[in-house]
């Protein structure tokens, strides 16, 4: 556990940043994308060319790689520290490598997936 | 704290303990609680993302029979769930944040404005966030 603990600063640096990330634009793309993408309202905006266009331009990959990926780091931190409150320091270590290897795996799939669009 | 300071305690004490109640038996508890199991939906609305672009880069057949995999009842369900969760997410941190105040040395000022009122700014520059991603992707510009 010393190495997550070294590397405390840089979890609640994500943490943070991805709680910021995550309040001001999560809702947004769950309502635009998620909920109401597939209804006639977003049929021209989310049509493919334009979704593509969007997503594939270098402000799109960037927003949708910091988006996505400091979201999973700041709920892998949360995930870890309620973990903890739930079952005590035994399951300290699985919580927290197990939870940051998640985000790993989570930012590196969203890497690769924006770079293949 | 260092990570030398993580090592058992020098002085012989109890072992940690849960607070009696925690999770759910007081109304304190509770908010914490919910506020800390917002990860779970928010966690799976990114990751319904990554397999939303993960269809964008695969061509249009894919894109749309992901939209379509959207409409569907249970998927429904469950980004109701994630967008619930991630609306209280935001609105407990811009409500947490009003009390962050900027590094000072000397007695700290009454704030600016009422705490309620405060609580509402960042709420409001939220959801106008929200509204202007909903206009953008929708291609009302």
């Amino acid at each position: 556990m010393n190495f997550i603990h070294k590397l405390e600063p840089i979890w609640w640096m994500l943490f943070g940043g991805g709680g910021f990330v995550a309040g001001f634009f999560l809702p947004g793309l769950i309502i635009s994308v998620l909920l109401l993408g597939p209804s006639d309202l977003m049929s021209t905006g989310l049509s493919y060319p334009r979704a593509h266009a969007l997503a594939s331009g270098p402000v799109g990959r960037i927003f949708l790689i910091a988006v996505i990926s400091l979201v999973l780091w700041h709920c892998a931190h949360h995930l870890r520290h309620f973990t903890l409150d739930l079952f005590g320091h035994a399951a300290a270590p699985v919580a927290a490598y197990g939870a940051y290897a998640l985000a790993l795996l989570g930012t590196i799939a969203t890497v690769s997936a924006v770079l293949a669009l | 704290m260092s990570a030398k300071h993580f090592g058992p305690p020098k002085t012989p004490c109890a072992p940690a303990r849960k607070p009696s109640g925690f999770p759910l038996g007081w109304y304190r508890y509770r908010n914490y609680t919910i506020f800390a199991a917002t990860c779970i939906p928010m966690a799976i609305a990114a990751v319904e993302l990554i397999v939303g672009i993960r269809a964008l880069g695969k061509g249009e057949a894919a894109w749309d029979a992901w939209l379509a995999s959207l409409a569907t009842g249970p998927m429904r369900a469950l980004n109701i769930v994630c967008l619930l969760f991630a609306i209280y997410f935001a609105f407990r941190f811009g409500w947490v944040g009003r009390k962050i105040a900027a590094g000072r040395i000397g007695p700290v000022p009454k704030p600016p404005l009422p705490m309620p009122i405060l609580g509402v700014a960042p709420l409001g520059g939220f959801a106008t966030l929200w509204l202007i991603l909903f206009i953008i992707l929708g291609g009302f510009v």
